[in-house]
């Protein structure tokens, strides 16, 4: 009998990887999924470094309105890092939070109630606040009650999560074309339309010559100082650590497993409920779109950083660059759609991906198969 | 059909996991019609060798033959092919399925169609060897009983010629035993080969044919049933008595530290795990506990450890009721509970997280800073790391890539660092080579001195009576009885490990409770 041999081919573990040949490795990914992405412009009759240059300068360089392209450029990465950071904290306690796109849609629409409340003549660093604690609170609830199920009834939080996002979407879309008198939301004259909020509840900005700072993006960096200490050094970061990586281990211990799931659920989802409410003061008004796809993109966001912190901060700079990037280069390559920035983000994904695969694993050929094989044989 | 093909041979069959000798030039043989048991102490290899004819493991040498034929088992599915079933101890059933979907779902011939004459074809294999059994029961109605007797009808469903059965009766009753030993004496008589694991010597003399022991890994024997007893048995299964050379450290006891009184705990399933036990632990005492694998030892770690609802009973610590404190009240009290699984990361250690962040585990929360102090963890570590000699790059590797003695180590270690006062451990030196046994002995010992009591759950009957000042036996759930160490042997612990002998109750004097009580009123505890 000749069946007795090692297989063709065989994964086998890899320990030990130089952390700067994980780095070449990455790298490498990138430029292999941007040259996968290169022959797809070429076959869409694109030149694709031209495409490029003007993907990853977003068109900034010898333009007079460069400071726009930085502004929409900031809007659209703070929610993105701060729904992400969120996210990571949940996804570090094995707790898969995907609905993200609900919690936020559900605190813009707290802070934009409080917008439409608050009398006009408030401080706007008051009305700002009172929006992003509405939107916590309201984000908060609606992820502290998916843990609350998950620990007293074993629901699946995936499941639970991710309806309530469409939930969050009818809930939206209801406030958007409900004409009825008292929607504050919409427009008094065009209905059905969202209406802009008042001044005093817009974005504080700092100008910089003709950019101007927008307030949130201060936070999002503060919140990721605060976050790595959070995780890296106080005793909650711990717990969610042990708790990630063997409840019962955490039981033996003594923790309460279940305050730390739904304490650290309430924390996650009141982070994307602010970043809601704090996306509706930047952009001045509601939509059902507002999300940008953030609950969506922060998971991909999350794992490729592997949930640390800082490498939240990269990736997240690196895909929202991806997407104005794309939006900007596609305008003026009429034959490219901007969606083909999500075509090259899954690319790189999937590239980034089999890159991991290949620094935990490495697969070994069957040498000498004839010798090998007759020696098993006679062992036999 | 003639007795002299054998159904299943195995000769000179060698496992090896890591640096462990599961199985060491093992021969097995098993004739058409016959029944044989396999019988030996936890660790000596039985499922080992079983799972090699399943087709879980392979072997690192050695042949197996079917029907006089060598052949190599690469999976389950070649098992199958040659006609080998086994039923594990632990049930590999779909719940939400019927009996006899769960026998479909694996048949070759079940094609993508399910066709309702499957219950009737199962039905008529169930009928013929004497079954009681509904194919259209879903398996999480099924008793415990019904889902083994699912099990096997699977295997003959299959075409199984050659059946291997795992411990099959330590999870049935009395009555279900007798009925389980019907069908295998109708299933030999229809010319069915027949492997039965088992510790239960009775069982063994009752339904077996031939005998074949294994201790420690390494073939011992076979003989016929009617030509030996229990008592050679016995001595085949434990040995004869090895001297190790542990030192037995002379303490002055203390007053009972630990009573633990009619205790009576439920197991996952709902059965009873512990059985109405008593027995205490004094200061400066090591209290080993003995037992076949499975008795009830997990479940009674983790109830002093608070992790288990305690049906009945009471657990006295100094004279103070612990029953229904939480983990952290239990762990505040000095009470320290390691437990080595035999997967060894299970329980007591967070296995992706560093050998620092792992030595805070038990004591993260304390002082009122909002911050963990890494840095104390961290030297406590590398403190550690020096007494006991484990091997690692660092104190911030992840404890899972330390190999099995070091993570030991980091636990036990951990364990007594906190200064307990009474110390449960189970297994500590589970797979661990000669002188990490020693080391951890050593530490034991150490805390013996400084009045600290010991509960010692372990297997190898020689380390136990070496090391320990008392034995107590466990036998499913209830106590057989404790012995003084030193007058013990282990034929006896033996016997009474398998249930044959049963000393808990001897001239209306009850095992297991002190004369110097610190139960009040301990004669209306024993009553209830």
């Amino acid at each position: 009998m000749n069946k007795n041999r090692e297989p063709l081919i065989r994964v086998v573990k890899r320990e030990g990887m130089k952390r700067r040949e994980i780095v070449m490795l990455y790298f490498g990914a990138i430029i292999l999924a941007l040259g996968i992405g290169a022959i797809l412009l070429l076959s869409l009759d694109a030149e694709p470094f031209e495409y490029y240059e003007k993907m990853f300068t977003m068109g900034t360089i010898g333009n007079k309105l460069a400071y726009i392209q930085f502004q929409t450029y900031v809007q659209e990465f703070v929610p993105l890092l701060i729904t992400s950071l969120a996210l990571s904290l949940a996804f570090k306690m094995r707790f898969w939070n995907i609905g993200g796109e609900g919690q936020f849609l559900l605190g813009s629409l707290a802070g934009a109630t409080v917008a439409f409340m608050v009398p006009t003549s408030t401080n706007v660093f008051l009305s700002m606040f009172l929006m992003i604690l509405a939107g916590a609170v309201v984000g908060g609830l609606i992820g502290l009650s998916t843990a609350a199920l998950k620990v007293k009834f074993g629901t699946n939080e995936t499941l639970f999560t991710l309806m309530i996002n469409y939930v969050a979407l009818y809930v939206m879309r209801f406030f958007g074309e409900t004409k009825a008198d008292w929607n504050i939301f919409l427009r008094p004259e065009e209905r059905p339309k969202f209406n802009q909020i008042p001044d005093n509840t817009k974005m504080f900005t700092i100008k910089i010559g003709d950019f101007s700072l927008e307030l949130s993006l201060i936070l999002a960096i503060v919140l990721v100082v605060v976050l790595y200490f959070y995780l890296n050094r106080t005793k909650q970061g711990y717990e969610i650590a042990v708790v990630g990586d063997s409840i019962n281990t955490a039981k033996y211990a003594g923790m309460k497993v279940n305050k730390v799931i739904c304490r650290t659920m309430f924390i996650s989802a009141a982070l994307i409920g602010a970043a809601g409410a704090l996306r509706v003061s930047s952009v001045h008004a509601l939509s059902d779109s507002i999300t940008n796809s953030v609950g969506w993109t922060g998971i991909v966001v999350a794992w490729l950083a592997k949930l640390n912190p800082i490498g939240i901060v990269i990736v997240s700079a690196l895909i929202t660059l991806l997407q104005c990037g794309c939006r900007f280069a596609s305008s003026s390559f009429g034959n490219i759609d901007s969606h083909f920035a999500d075509l090259l983000q899954g690319i790189i994904l999937f590239v980034i991906l089999a890159a991991d695969f290949f620094i935990r694993f490495k697969i070994v050929f069957r040498h000498n198969s004839k010798k090998s094989s007759s020696e098993k044989e006679v062992n036999a | 059909m003639s007795n002299n093909i054998y159904a299943i041979e195995l000769e000179n069959i060698t496992k090896t996991f890591g640096s462990v000798v599961a199985n060491k030039n093992i021969n097995l043989n098993v004739k058409q019609g016959e029944i044989l048991a396999l019988l030996g102490e936890n660790g000596s290899g039985k499922t080992t060798l079983m799972n090699m004819l399943s087709g879980i493991y392979k072997p690192d040498s050695g042949t197996i033959k079917v029907n006089g034929v060598p052949v190599t088992i690469h999976s389950p599915e070649d098992s199958k092919k040659y006609g080998i079933g086994m039923v594990h101890q632990h049930f590999k059933l779909v719940d939400v399925f019927t009996a006899a979907d769960n026998i479909w779902m694996g048949a070759q011939n079940a094609g993508l169609i399910l066709k309702n004459d499957r219950y009737e074809k199962i039905a008529e294999i169930s009928n013929k060897f004497g079954f009681e059994f509904n194919p259209r029961k879903v398996v999480s109605n099924m008793s415990v009983s019904e889902k083994q007797t699912l099990e096997i009808l699977r295997v003959l469903y299959y075409g199984a010629n050659v059946i291997i059965l795992d411990e099959p009766t330590a999870v049935l009753t009395v009555q279900e035993i007798r009925k389980l030993f019907d069908v295998l004496r109708r299933m030999k008589e229809e010319g069915h080969s027949i492997i039965i694991i088992t510790h239960k010597l009775n069982e063994v003399m009752e339904i077996s044919d031939r005998v074949t022991i294994l201790r420690k890994g390494e073939y011992i024997d076979t003989v016929n049933t009617s030509e030996t007893n229990e008592q050679e048995l016995t001595d085949l299964m434990v040995g004869h008595k090895v001297n190790l050379n542990i030192e037995r450290v002379e303490t002055s006891f203390d007053r009972p530290l630990l009573e633990i009184r009619n205790l009576t705990i439920k197991n996952d399933e709902g059965s009873k795990a512990i059985d109405d036990v008593n027995f205490y632990i004094r200061g400066g005492e090591i209290l080993g506990v003995a037992g076949i694998a499975g008795c009830g030892q997990k479940e009674l770690c983790e109830a002093i450890a608070g992790l288990r609802k305690i049906e009945d009973g009471q657990i006295i610590h100094k004279g103070e009721n612990i029953v229904g404190l939480t983990p952290k009240a239990i762990i505040e009290k000095g009470i320290s509970m390691s437990f080595i699984p035999e997967d060894r990361l299970g329980m007591g250690l967070a296995p992706s997280l560093s050998i620092t962040d792992n030595m805070m585990l038990k004591n993260y929360n304390q002082g009122k800073s909002i911050f963990v102090d890494r840095d104390k963890a961290r030297n406590k570590a590398q403190e550690l790391i020096d007494r006991l000699g484990i091997v690692t790059p660092s104190t911030e590797t992840p404890v899972r890539r330390l190999s099995g003695g070091n993570v030991q180590k980091v636990l036990v270690g951990r364990e007594i660092d906190a200064g307990p006062n009474v110390i449960i451990t189970a297994y500590p030196v589970r797979g661990l080579d000669i002188n990490s046994s020693y080391a951890i002995y050593d530490i034991l010992n150490e805390q013996k001195k400084d009045g600290v009591g010991i509960l010692f759950v372990g297997e190898d009957l020689d380390v136990m009576l070496a090391l320990c000042d008392k034995i107590m036996v466990l036998c499913h759930g209830k106590l057989m009885g404790v012995v003084h160490a030193h007058k013990a042997t282990k034929e006896e612990l033996g016997l009474m490990m398998t249930g044959a002998k049963d000393i808990s109750e001897v001239n209306g004097k009850v095992a297991g409770i002190a004369k110097d009580s610190l139960i009040a009123d301990s004669k209306e505890a024993s009553d209830e």
